[in-house]
């Protein structure tokens, strides 16, 4: 059944291209044939101060099955490949985990038997390296992850053809951010800004008490490492909404470096900032300094690991974090040894969060 | 109840025993037990001949049979020629007969200790059979070979000459020597023929300058000499004066009886790093009056040996000491021989029936490694070698004391002992390593270094080694001797890890080519569901492309100074390609990165 879509005619097209140069190095220039794929991870990825953004640098991996360690790794790239072939040309989607179960098999005889796939961490990276060979990003060849990112507040969204209001009127629940994102559009935004926080318990709290009605605003959790759906959504309520964007995490490095997906980009990922990433957002809280500003008990804080430690002391450095508050607020953590989480915020009050500190740090910074 | 334990007369009756009745009623003390009696007999005669050639530094040449004579009554025929000093014909009787009669009793690191298995062959055979034992020996100083028949008078300790005769004409093929014949009644165990044909093999390893010509009943072998070196003999050496005791003084005041040598020239004539002024200072330190030295009681003496005891000296010597020495070590490993019994009885045709055969091992490497030290106040050498890889493909551990293989109670052995203490990871690889890349069934041990095809030796020389038990068969861990051999095994597990590690990598190599292969049908699936592409072409184009061009990029040969035959190792092929190979970098430049980046973000259009 051939593939109707377009933007999957290419997919499979550039799929088959690559097919046909393999099979013409074997076969007529008699050379094993070589994949020359941009390197993903920390040592491509380059920050970039002009887009405020990590960008992929310019490394290159030759994949090739020259040798017996690499041709694991070959056969799992071009066996993805078919499997993305065939999920187009089938009309069908899956998740990420879908192709790997679609592709699983063992390798070997009796005496040698290994499995084709380590962990699904493997299969991920090889479509990845589908999306970096083909330059398409996954959802467009509709692969996806499950949805995890959540969304409540005034803004209308079309999947396929059902309109959902995100603007759901008894408090009760939220919006899961679609995560086939080609079938997604936004209709309409009617709140004045976004507010994104790293966890799906804290959004909830904040929207029973009512701060989407009061202030206007849009509600977003990725529910810890936001997925690439919710990253995107972000960005175009951002760009192309003009809405401005603040987000609050923990005040511990963790947290500190799930605000900085949004906002600058990771390093797995930094081939697709430019759809990704927002660097106009906003990263107000939780500061390190107002665990002592707002009297978090010393309770509810907890002490921070040496690898807490180590991940501030590495986070000093960079070059995203190198104005005077945040190298303040670093240095004050790994002094002080200390971290909290929003929750902690409870220990005011249930209503406190949402009601008095997140209020207080809008106005100071003049979201609201 | 006391009655009965006592003679009738109520009197406790004293014998005194012969030393060769003794021994025949002791047997076991000095390893003569009814299964091991040849096994004992072939290595007491192996030893004499050897030791006999080496105190004049002649090649060895031993020729050994034994032979059933009579299999109703487990009688068996053993004889012995070797080319050594041979026997002063007037001292042979008692040299062959007399128990605790010897020219090995002195402090001298020999192979034979107790003058007492000539004479265990001697007594057995007269009280088993009616056979005399036949005699031949030739020394240079004599013109005439000498021949006798034996027998022990049990009774007394004395040799009982049948026949005694002088000739010109020779029995023995060389210019000096002692050949022996002897019946003997004793069974032997398919396990003790073995421990017998191990016993010859392993005297070889120690021995490569020896030929030796071993004839049984199964055929014979011929051991042949793989060097002429030969260790330089081991050489007398006075006693340490820290060991000194009443007896050894007494004894050395003997031997200056007719002399008028005072107490101070004795001390320092008859101990090792015994200066003037050290005996000067023991004998002040004793409070002895000076006079004539056999006047002293032994009161006094028991004085001087206290003071001696209190008192420090030099280490001992260790220059009389004949270590095997790494190249004679190295030229006995580097061509392990063993002896083989053919199984199949279906090759009856060939021209040989000679049912056992000579085996050589050759490894890929093999390594040397020695320290001297002081155990017990005596110069011991302890020297280590390794045998790796070729056709050697188990693990086997090889002791030696003073050059004699120990073949039993390997599990209470100091080098058992060493081999189990000292960890695999010296060599730079993890158990886990060899548990996967040389995994082998028949292996009931966990020990890892059991699982590589490596031959570990041990040689422990000295005056005087610390046997646990008088049958000779194994050593204990005495002073600090343990330290030294782990000292010996590490630096040579060092000096053959590359090779290991080498071997390690080529077989994880293979391990992953055989994968490899298994990898083209995916690939070749995946492409032809794709587009449209003859699969079968596919296929073998890649599987011969894979076979000319694939290799190990990292396995590089490591050099090692004693390797025989590279192509000992089965990958060998696996460096030739090598070669550098034309890769053909397919350009997808229309595909990368850079149409990600310019791609307007799809899907979040804005209505």
């Amino acid at each position: 059944m051939p593939a109707r879509d377009k933007r999957h005619k290419d997919v499979i097209k550039k799929i088959k291209l690559m097919m046909s140069e393999i099979s013409r190095n074997v076969l007529a220039d008699k050379t094993l044939p070589v994949l020359d794929i941009t390197k993903v991870g920390y040592d491509n990825t380059i920050w970039s101060e002009e887009k405020r953004m990590l960008t992929i640098g310019p490394k290159t991996v030759q994949v090739s099955p020259e040798n017996t360690k690499k041709i694991p790794t070959f056969s799992q790239y071009i066996v993805m490949a078919n499997a993305v072939r065939k999920l187009l040309d089938e009309e069908m989607e899956s998740t990420i985990r879908g192709m790997y179960y679609a592709t699983l098999s063992t390798i070997g005889d009796e005496k040698n038997k290994q499995k084709f796939w380590n962990t699904q961490d493997n299969s991920d990276d090889a479509i990845k390296a589908i999306e970096l060979i083909t330059g398409v990003p996954r959802e467009e060849f509709a692969v996806t992850s499950k949805p995890k990112g959540m969304i409540s507040g005034p803004i209308t969204l079309r999947v396929g053809g059902d309109l959902i209001d995100c603007n759901l009127g008894s408090r009760a629940t939220s919006q899961l951010v679609p995560t086939n994102i080609r079938d997604l559009e936004i209709v309409s935004v009617k709140a004045d800004f976004v507010m994104v926080v790293e966890k799906d318990t804290v959004l909830n709290n904040i929207r029973k008490s009512g701060f989407i009605q009061k202030y206007n605003a849009i509600l977003m959790t990725g529910s810890g490492e936001p997925d690439r759906a919710t990253r995107m959504m972000v960005k175009t309520l951002n760009q192309e909404w003009k809405k401005p964007v603040v987000i609050f995490a923990d005040a511990d490095p963790w947290g500190l470096g799930i605000a900085l997906r949004y906002k600058i980009g990771s390093e797995s990922l930094s081939y697709d900032s430019e759809r990704l990433v927002t660097p106009d957002a906003k990263v107000l809280g939780m500061m390190f300094s107002d665990i002592y500003d707002y009297n978090i008990p010393e309770v509810a804080r907890l002490t921070a690991s040496d690898e807490d430690l180590n991940r501030a002391t590495d986070m000093k450095r960079k070059p995203w974090l190198r104005d005077r508050q945040w190298q303040k607020e670093l240095n004050l953590f790994i002094q002080r040894r200390e971290k909290c989480e929003l929750d902690a915020f409870f220990k005011h009050g249930f209503r406190y969060l949402a009601e008095t500190y997140l209020p207080r740090k809008l106005r100071e910074s003049g979201v609201i | 109840m006391q009655a009965r334990t006592i003679p009738h007369n109520g009197k406790v009756r004293y014998d005194r025993k012969a030393e060769s009745e003794f021994f025949v009623d002791n047997s076991a003390l000095a390893g003569f037990t009814g299964e091991r009696i040849l096994y004992m007999a072939v290595r007491e005669l192996i030893e004499n001949a050897l030791d006999s050639c080496e105190v004049n530094h002649i090649l060895p040449k031993v020729s050994l049979s034994l032979r059933i004579h009579d299999p109703l009554n487990d009688m068996w025929m053993i004889t012995c020629e070797d080319n050594g000093v041979g026997i002063p014909a007037d001292k042979v009787p008692v040299a062959v007969c007399s128990f605790l009669t010897s020219g090995k009793y002195v402090e001298r690191q020999q192979r034979g200790l107790f003058g007492v298995g000539l004479k265990m062959i001697a007594a057995f055979s007269t009280k088993d059979t009616d056979h005399p034992l036949k005699v031949w020996t030739r020394t240079i100083d004599e013109p005439d070979e000498f021949y006798f028949e034996l027998r022990t008078d049990i009774g007394t300790n004395k040799p009982i000459v049948l026949s005694r005769s002088a000739n010109k004409e020779y029995s023995i093929n060389s210019k000096s020597g002692f050949k022996i014949e002897a019946m003997l009644r004793a069974r032997l165990s398919p396990i003790t023929k073995n421990k017998i044909y191990d016993y010859v093999s392993q005297t070889s390893i120690v021995n490569p300058y020896a030929v030796i010509i071993f004839t049984t009943d199964e055929g014979s072998v011929s051991f042949e000499r793989r060097t002429s070196n030969m260790p330089d003999p081991s050489s007398e050496v006075l006693p340490h004066p820290s060991e000194m005791d009443l007896k050894t003084l007494k004894r050395a005041i003997l031997n200056f009886t007719n002399q008028k040598t005072t107490i101070h020239g004795i001390l320092c004539n008859s101990f090792q790093k015994m200066s003037s002024e050290k005996a000067k200072e023991i004998l002040s330190r004793a409070e002895v009056e000076l006079k004539v030295a056999t006047k002293y009681d032994e009161h006094e003496l028991i004085k001087i040996v206290n003071a001696c005891r209190q008192t420090k000296f030099q280490s001992p010597n260790t220059d009389h000491l004949s270590p095997i020495g790494e190249h004679i070590l190295t030229a006995g490993m580097m061509e392990e021989y063993s002896i083989v019994s053919r199984k199949d009885n279906a090759s009856h045709s060939e021209v040989s029936n000679s049912q056992i055969s000579v085996k050589v091992l050759k490894p890929v490497l093999t390594a040397y490694s020695s320290k001297t030290c002081i155990i017990n106040n005596r110069a011991t050498v302890v020297e280590c070698g390794i045998a790796y890889g070729g056709n050697i493909n188990s693990f086997r551990l090889y002791r030696f004391a003073n050059k004699i293989p120990l073949l039993y109670d390997e599990g209470s052995d100091v080098a058992r002992e060493v081999v189990s203490e000292v960890e695999i990871n010296k060599m730079g690889i993890t158990k886990k390593d060899v548990r996967e890349q040389f995994f082998n069934p028949e292996v009931k041990s966990d020990r890892a270094i059991e699982l590589l095809p490596i031959h570990i030796f041990f040689h422990i020389c000295s005056t005087k080694i610390p046997y646990k038990t008088a049958g000779k068969e194994s050593i204990a861990s005495e002073g600090s001797l343990k330290k030294y051999m782990r000292s010996c095994l590490t630096d040579l597990y060092k000096r053959v890890s590359a090779q290991i590690r080498k071997e390690i990598r080529i077989k994880e190599a293979e391990n992953r080519l055989r994968l490899y292969k298994h990898y083209i049908p995916l690939i070749v699936d995946a492409i032809s569901e794709s587009i449209n592409i003859d699969a079968k072409k596919l296929t073998e184009a890649f599987t011969s492309l894979v076979e000319t061009q694939v290799g190990e990029i990292n396995v590089v040969p490591v050099h090692s100074p004693h390797r025989i035959k590279d192509n000992t190792v089965p990958t060998a092929e696996l460096y030739k390609s090598k070669a550098k190979k034309s890769l053909n970098r397919m350009s997808l430049t229309d595909t990368r990165i850079s149409k990600i980046k310019a791609r307007k973000t799809g899907g979040m259009k804005k209505n």
